[in-house]
């Protein structure tokens, strides 16, 4: 299926809509430059391309959504932004300096949720503070994490243990872990794969509502084109092994989303088509893959 | 009003609300016998046990020296536990005086073996080449029947506390290490990685993601090194020296004095078991966390 015949049809002009912020002025953040990263495997003595040739320029206050297979290199991507993973090829830089390791401007939700089951609600999101020194004084810290605490309506649960939550609370804690140090970007890995379908989409509408409120960069990692329309303010699609930038997408649709019953304007459904003509094929060759 | 006030008053709302859907139910049957009929039938089977004992032995189907009456052992063991040896006694015969040096030898052997131990799992686990150089003899040692090193260290170092305590330490140190390696190399690569991207270094990373999951199975191999320790220390004490439950057992049975040799080993049972139940609280007390999926 070629690309450049569907070009046409992405960006979907919508009247009801205020422009979205983020492109008032575009200042960029997060500049990726021919990026192509892989992994060693050491035992076979080969090298394996995760992520090939990424061009992607990443504007201050956009919530990017990162969309592909599973295998594709997403994680990849967002693992070279945080500073987890270097680049073999090419480079990547975040507010112009060259990433060379992991710094308190970023923060990740992980899908998993990684929190540490020895530590209680309070302690994990408490963490980030105890790792980096953000020039905050005991009681600044007491009250940021309060407050984070708060936003994400856990507040009673302070002194729960992981093990003691659903799905669902674990990765609000994983998000008020993100959010408490007020990082510039936000990387989200999968976020929601692993939580039940109604309460995830309730907190895809707390999330939008907290970085709507925190104007963050968001880069969010998906494998669903609905989550993908339903959070983004651009939907980059990413190909197969090694995974390659197939198509950027804007999404013009009004935000909040989740008041606008976006669902049901025909704009949602026309690139929800569009999108998943382009993943189809990926869908496909990659159903006989690994994961 | 306060910001603080009102949000303080927040969170006790929620507590509340959290609160008023636990409720207070009154004890069953059925609820009563899930809790306690574990120990309620612990308790007959054993009074069973010793009272089949006491006949089986009162009956003179079995010779006294090979089966002394429940009875009688227990009244030795209490005798023994409450009477101690004359001051200037070459030799003790009584119970508690072994007891203590045999549980002295143990605990010093243990610290030993835990210090030594957890730093060289954790080094194993964390550096690849610390691993690739000790980890042949290491799982050589842990092998290796340690008996097979008692006469050695008789040789080396005498019937004395010195070899005893060797003997506890080679016993006790190689589930440590085996144990605090594994649970290095199990580190969820996750809870590494969310610890490097909010800014950990290499020492946080050993401090505060690694050693706390490693903790637990620290302690497992700290139960079993206590189970080889005791081991160690009984094998060792048989071989040699005047002292110890070991050479108490041994004593008593070269004096055909069943109902002390029986008392000693019903006692280094109930020891055994005890730290095993000592180290098993001290795991739910430092990682409830893993619990929850346990029976």
């Amino acid at each position: 299926m070629g690309i450049a015949e569907n070009k046409v049809i992405a960006p979907v002009s919508d009247q009801v809509s205020a422009p979205a912020p983020a492109k008032q002025h575009a200042e960029p953040v997060i500049v990726a430059k021919g990026l192509t990263v892989g992994y060693k495997l050491h035992r076979e003595r080969k090298k394996l391309t995760a992520l090939k040739d990424i061009t992607l320029t990443i504007n201050k206050g956009e919530f990017v959504c990162l969309l592909g297979p599973s295998g594709c290199g997403k994680t990849t991507f967002i693992n070279a932004i945080s500073g987890l993973v270097q680049p073999w090829e090419g480079t990547i830089e975040v507010n112009g300096k060259a990433v060379t390791g992991p710094g308190p401007d970023r923060a990740m939700v992980f899908q998993d949720y990684a929190l540490m089951p020895w530590r209680t609600v309070d302690s994990n999101i408490r963490m980030p503070f105890e790792l980096q020194n953000l020039g905050l004084s005991k009681a600044q810290i007491d009250e940021r994490v309060r407050k984070y605490i708060e936003l994400v309506d856990l507040t009673g649960f302070e002194r729960s243990y992981p093990y003691e939550l659903s799905g669902g609370m674990k990765q609000r804690v994983g998000i008020a872990r993100a959010l408490a140090t007020e990082p510039t970007i936000l990387l989200a890995d999968e976020p929601f794969a692993a939580i039940d379908a109604m309460t995830r989409e309730a907190m895809q509408s707390e999330l939008e509502r907290f970085v709507t409120k925190t104007r963050q960069t968001v880069v969010f990692i998906t494998h669903s084109i609905d989550e993908a329309i339903t959070l983004g303010d651009r939907i980059v699609v990413i190909s197969n092994r090694p995974g390659r930038i197939k198509e950027v997408l804007d999404v013009n649709l009004p935000r909040p989303r989740f008041d606008h019953d976006i669902k049901n304007l025909p704009e949602y459904t026309a690139l929800r088509d569009h999108i998943w003509r382009l993943v189809k094929d990926e869908a496909l060759s990659g159903a006989h893959g690994e994961e | 009003m306060s910001d603080l006030s009102v949000k303080d008053a927040v969170v006790a709302a929620r507590k509340a609300e959290n609160n008023a859907r636990i409720e207070k139910t009154a004890w069953t049957w059925q609820e009563a016998w899930d809790r306690y009929g574990s120990f309620v039938v612990t308790t007959i089977n054993l009074t069973i046990f010793f009272l089949l004992w006491e006949l089986l032995a009162r009956s003179g189907v079995v010779n006294k020296i090979f089966l002394p009456t429940a009875s009688g052992m227990f009244a030795t063991m209490w005798e023994g536990l409450t009477t101690s040896a004359p001051p200037g006694a070459v030799v003790s015969g009584s119970i508690v005086d072994h007891l203590a040096f045999t549980l002295t030898n143990l605990s010093i052997g243990l610290v030993i073996a835990i210090i030594i131990g957890v730093p060289a799992g954790l080094l194993m686990g964390g550096n690849h080449y610390v691993e690739t150089v000790l980890s042949p003899y290491v799982w050589a040692m842990a092998s290796l029947p340690r008996i097979a090193l008692v006469p050695l260290f008789v040789l080396m170092l005498g019937f004395t506390m010195k070899m005893q305590i060797t003997i506890i330490v080679l016993s006790a140190v190689f589930p440590i290490i085996i144990n605090a390696w594994a649970g290095v190399k199990t580190t969820e690569k996750s809870l590494l990685a969310a610890a490097r991207v909010f800014g950990a270094n290499k020492k946080d990373l050993y401090l505060k993601v690694v050693l706390p999951y490693t903790l637990p199975f620290i302690i497992s191999g700290i139960q079993q090194g206590i189970g080889r320790g005791l081991v160690g220390v009984v094998i060792a004490e048989i071989f040699g020296g005047s002292n110890g439950l070991g050479y108490l057992i041994s004593r008593s049975a070269d004096t055909f004095n069943s109902e002390l040799m029986y008392a000693v080993l019903l006692l280094l049972a109930v020891i055994s078991l005890s730290l095993i139940k000592i180290t098993r609280v001290l795991e739910v007390y430092v990682a409830p966390w893993r619990q929850i999926n346990k029976l």
